[in-house]
C-alpha cells in the first residue's frame, strides 16, 4: 500500500511538473509584449483591448518607421489608440503564416493588419477569399494614389489594401566615380544599355567597381528591364518568354554585362546587399527602398545621385519593383477602427501628411499618395545624395511607370529566369535557355 | 488485502498496465503524425491552390505528374547524388574515428569524442549558415586559398553547380559523422575485450581482426545508421536552403525543398502536388530501408 501511496505521488509530481512546464511556454507565447520587436519572428496575434490594433510587418529600417509613425499621428486624434508593431525578419514570414492559417481554416492567429507584397497579393486573393477583408467602403480618395501601384491591391475592382511605399525605380550612381572616368550624372541619363555597358567597362577598368550588381538567385533585374520597356513577362494570363524578342535581347545584355565585368551577379540577397554596404558597387538599380541599405555607407555621403534607367532604345526607362501594402486580414474584429485608422493615415486623410512625412525621415518611404507628395519634405535636398531632391523626383518618375500585366506566378517566371541567365552564362544559347524556363513556367501554371 | 479486488488476474493486471503506459504516447503519435500522414494523403489527390483546391482526374494525376516535372526529377537526381556518395564516405568516417577513440590507451579519449561529436550539437540552419559564410566569395576560404596561391581569384564556390555539390557534402559529412561515431562507439563497446584476445592468439592481424569481429558484431548498428542516414538524406532540407537556396539554376536543390518551393516557397501553394511528391519520398524511404534491412540481415 505504502509503495502504491508513493509511486502515485510520484506520478503526480510528474504530471504537475508537466503542466507547469506547458503552462510556462504558452505564457511566453502569450505575452508578445515582452518580446516586441526584439524577437525577429514573434508569433503573430489580436488584442482584446478594443482600442488596439496589431498590425505585423518586416524591415526596421523601412516599414517599421513608417507604421510607428502612423501610430503617432492617429494617436494625437484617438488619445486611447494603440498600435502594437509584430515585427518579422522578412516577408516570407507573414505569407507563410497566412498560407498556413488559410490551409488550415483557422485565421485566429493573424493579427489585424499585415504588412504584404504586392507581388504576392493578388495570389494570396485568388487562393484564400477569406483571409482577407476588403477596405471599398473606407473614407478614402482612390485617385489620390499612384495607378501602377494600386494595380496590385485592387482584384477585380475591389479595393483590399492601403499602399504604404512606392518601388518606384532608382538608379543611383557614384557621380565621384563617374566623374573620374570622365561622365557626369546627364551622360548616364536617358542612354541605351550598350551605351551603359561602354561606360561601365570604363568605369570597371578604372576604378574596379561595378557599376551594377544584382541578386542572381531571385534576379529583379529582367523584371525590371522588361517593365521600362513597357512589356510584362505575361500576356492574357499567359507567360511569354521563349517567343519574347524583347526578353531576348535583355537577356543578351544581361550576359553581355557579365563578360564585360559591368555587371556582377550574386548567389543571393545577402550577397548582394553586401556589395553594396562594402562599397565595391559604382550604381545601384532597384526599387527607392534600397535607398537605406545605400545610406548605411556613411562615408560616401554625397558621393551619390539618382537617375532613371537605361533602355533598349535610349529612352529613359521607368519601372516599379517590390513594394508593399496593408491589408486586414480575417481574424480583425475591429474592422472600422482599421480602416478609420487606415484612411486617416496611409490613405491620404488628415493624418497623413504627417505619416508620411514622418514615414520618409525616418525611413526613407515614400508615398505613392500623390496629394502627400506634394508635401514640403518631399522637396528637400537630400545630403547624402549631394544634395539632390530625389524625393520629389522619384515621385516624379512613379507617375511614368507603366501599368503591365501581373501574374500569380510573378515569382515562379522570377525564379526560372534566373535560372535561363545562369544557364546562359555557362553556355547555354539564350533560345534554347528560354525555351527550357518557357517549359518550365508552363509546367508550373498547370494545376 | 484481496488479490481479485478488480476481477483481473495478474496477466490481466501486467496487460493493462501495459496500455496504459503506451497510451499516451500511443496517443499522441495518432494524433500529431498518423492523422497528418492521412490527411496529407487525402490532399495528395487533389489540385488546384486554396479554395480552388478540388479532387484531380484522374486521381492520379499528381503522381504521374511528377514524372513529367523537369525540376522535380532534377531534385531527385541531386538528392540521389548526396546519397551515394556522402553516406558512404561519412559512414566510414565515423566506423573509422570510432576504432580510433575506443582505443583504451589513447590518452584524452574523451575531449576527442566530445569534439567529434560537437558537430552535431550545432543547429542545422546556424551551421550552414556558417558554411555559407566560409565559402563565400569573400569568405574565408577564399581568402586562405588566394593567399596560399593555389587560386588566382576569388572563387564563386556555392555560385558552380559542381563546387555547390560539393560543399553540401562537406557540409553533410561535417555535421552527421560524429553523430554516426557515437552508434559505433556505443556498439564497439558492446563486444566483449575476450573476443578479440581470443582473435590475437590465434594470429588475427588488425585488418582480420576489424573485417572477422568488428564489423560483423557490429552489425546491427551499421544497418541502424545506414537506415537512419538513408531516410535523413532524402528528406535533406536545411543545407539546400540555406546553403545554396537550390541554385544555381536548380542544380542543387533536394526533393524536399522543391516541395516546400510548390508548398510555401513561392506562394504558389500546390499542397495537393507536394503532398504526392511528399509519398514519392516516403515510398523510396521505404524500399531503401528494405533494401539495406535484408542485407544486413546476418541470420541465416
Amino acid at each position: 500500500m505504502k509503495k502504491k501511496l508513493v509511486s502515485l505521488l510520484l506520478v503526480g509530481v510528474l504530471a504537475m511538473s508537466a503542466f507547469i512546464a506547458c503552462g510556462k511556454t504558452d505564457d511566453s507565447a502569450e505575452a508578445p509584449a515582452d518580446a516586441e520587436s526584439e524577437d525577429s519572428a514573434a508569433a503573430m496575434y489580436t488584442s482584446d483591448d478594443e482600442n488596439t490594433l496589431t498590425v505585423a510587418a518586416w524591415d526596421a529600417n523601412f516599414n517599421i518607421p513608417a507604421l510607428k509613425a502612423a501610430g503617432e499621428a492617429f494617436k494625437k486624434e484617438n488619445p486611447d489608440f494603440n498600435l502594437e508593431i509584430i515585427e518579422q525578419s522578412q516577408s516570407e514570414d507573414i505569407e507563410n503564416a497566412v498560407t498556413t492559417a488559410a490551409e488550415a481554416k483557422d485565421y485566429s492567429n493573424l493579427p489585424d493588419i499585415v504588412l504584404f507584397q504586392d507581388h504576392y497579393f493578388q495570389q494570396y486573393v485568388t487562393n484564400y477569399p477569406d483571409a482577407w477583408q476588403d477596405v471599398d467602403d473606407a473614407d478614402i480618395d482612390w485617385s489620390d494614389f499612384g495607378e501602377e501601384k494600386l494595380s496590385f491591391s485592387t482584384i477585380d475592382g475591389t479595393h483590399y489594401g492601403l499602399p504604404v511605399d512606392n518601388g518606384t525605380v532608382i538608379f543611383a550612381y557614384r557621380v565621384d566615380l563617374l566623374d573620374e572616368c570622365g561622365y557626369t550624372l546627364d551622360d548616364v541619363t536617358g542612354i541605351t544599355w550598350d551605351k551603359f555597358i561602354e561606360i561601365g567597362e570604363q568605369v570597371y577598368n578604372k576604378t574596379g567597381k561595378y557599376l551594377l550588381s544584382m541578386d542572381g538567385s531571385g534576379n529583379d533585374l529582367p523584371y525590371m528591364m522588361l517593365q521600362a520597356e513597357g512589356q510584362s513577362q505575361f500576356k492574357d494570363g499567359k507567360a511569354v518568354l521563349a517567343d519574347n524578342d524583347t526578353l531576348v535581347q535583355i537577356l543578351e545584355v544581361i550576359e553581355e554585362m557579365q563578360q564585360k565585368n559591368v555587371l556582377l551577379l550574386e548567389n543571393d540577397w545577402d550577397g548582394y546587399t553586401n556589395d553594396i554596404q562594402k562599397d565595391m558597387v559604382a550604381g545601384v538599380m532597384n526599387g527607392n527602398w534600397i535607398i537605406p541599405t545605400i545610406e548605411q555607407v556613411t562615408e560616401n555621403s554625397g558621393k551619390w545621385e539618382i537617375t532613371s534607367m537605361p533602355t533598349l532604345s535610349g529612352e529613359e526607362g521607368y519601372a516599379s519593383n517590390g513594394g508593399s501594402s496593408l491589408y486586414i486580414t480575417a481574424n480583425c474584429k475591429k474592422t472600422d477602427l482599421a480602416k478609420e485608422f487606415l484612411a486617416y493615415t496611409f490613405g491620404g486623410g488628415e493624418g497623413s501628411i504627417e505619416t508620411y512625412d514622418n514615414a520618409l525621415r525616418d525611413g526613407g518611404v515614400i508615398t505613392t499618395c500623390i496629394s502627400a507628395g506634394q508635401s514640403d519634405v518631399y522637396q528637400e535636398g537630400v545630403a547624402y545624395f549631394n544634395d539632390q531632391a530625389i524625393y520629389a523626383k522619384i515621385v516624379e518618375m512613379g507617375s511614368h511607370v507603366k501599368v503591365v500585366e501581373q501574374s500569380d506566378y510573378h515569382y515562379t517566371v522570377r525564379e526560372n529566369i534566373s535560372a535561363a541567365i545562369t544557364n546562359i552564362h555557362n553556355g547555354t544559347p539564350v533560345a534554347d535557355a528560354l525555351q527550357q524556363a518557357q517549359e518550365e513556367v508552363d509546367f508550373a501554371m498547370e494545376d | 488485502m484481496s488479490k481479485q479486488r478488480n476481477g483481473l488476474n495478474i496477466q490481466g493486471k501486467q496487460q493493462r498496465a501495459g496500455w496504459v503506459f503506451l497510451a499516451p504516447a500511443a496517443i499522441m503519435i495518432a494524433i500529431f503524425s498518423f492523422y497528418p500522414i492521412i490527411q496529407a494523403f487525402i490532399t495528395s489527390f487533389t489540385t488546384g491552390t486554396g479554395v480552388n483546391q478540388k479532387v484531380a482526374d484522374p486521381l492520379i494525376y499528381n503522381y504521374t505528374r511528377m514524372f513529367t516535372d523537369k525540376t522535380f526529377l532534377r531534385s531527385v537526381g541531386n538528392t540521389f547524388l548526396y546519397l551515394a556518395i556522402e553516406v558512404p564516405v561519412m559512414l566510414v568516417l565515423a566506423i573509422l574515428l570510432a576504432q580510433l577513440l575506443n582505443n583504451k590507451d589513447l590518452k584524452f579519449r574523451g575531449l576527442f569524442r566530445t569534439m567529434v561529436f560537437l558537430p552535431c550539437a550545432t543547429a542545422l540552419v546556424s551551421y550552414a549558415l556558417i558554411f555559407k559564410s566560409l565559402f563565400a566569395q569573400d569568405g574565408l576560404i577564399n581568402t586562405i586559398f588566394v593567399n596560399l596561391g593555389i587560386l588566382e581569384n576569388n572563387y564563386n564556390f556555392l555560385g558552380n553547380t559542381a563546387s555547390a555539390r560539393v560543399i553540401i557534402i562537406i557540409a553533410l559529412i561535417w555535421r552527421w559523422t560524429g553523430y554516426n561515431m557515437v552508434f559505433y562507439l556505443a556498439g564497439l563497446q558492446n563486444i566483449e575485450y575476450s573476443v578479440y584476445e581470443a582473435a590475437k592468439i590465434d594470429g588475427a592481424n588488425g585488418w582480420k581482426t576489424f573485417w572477422k569481429i568488428t564489423v560483423p558484431l557490429l552489425m546491427p548498428t551499421i544497418v541502424m545508421t545506414v537506415i537512419m542516414s538513408i531516410n535523413g538524406t532524402l528528406q535533406l532540407f536545411d543545407e539546400s536552403m540555406n546553403l545554396t537556396q537550390g541554385g544555381p539554376a536548380f542544380s542543387t536543390i533536394t526533393m524536399s525543398h522543391y516541395i516546400y518551393n510548390v508548398a510555401f516557397g513561392r506562394g504558389v501553394g500546390k499542397f495537393g502536388y507536394a503532398s504526392a511528391m511528399s509519398f514519392f519520398i516516403f515510398i523510396l524511404v521505404a524500399i531503401l530501408s528494405a533494401i539495406s534491412m535484408k542485407v544486413g540481415d546476418t541470420r541465416d
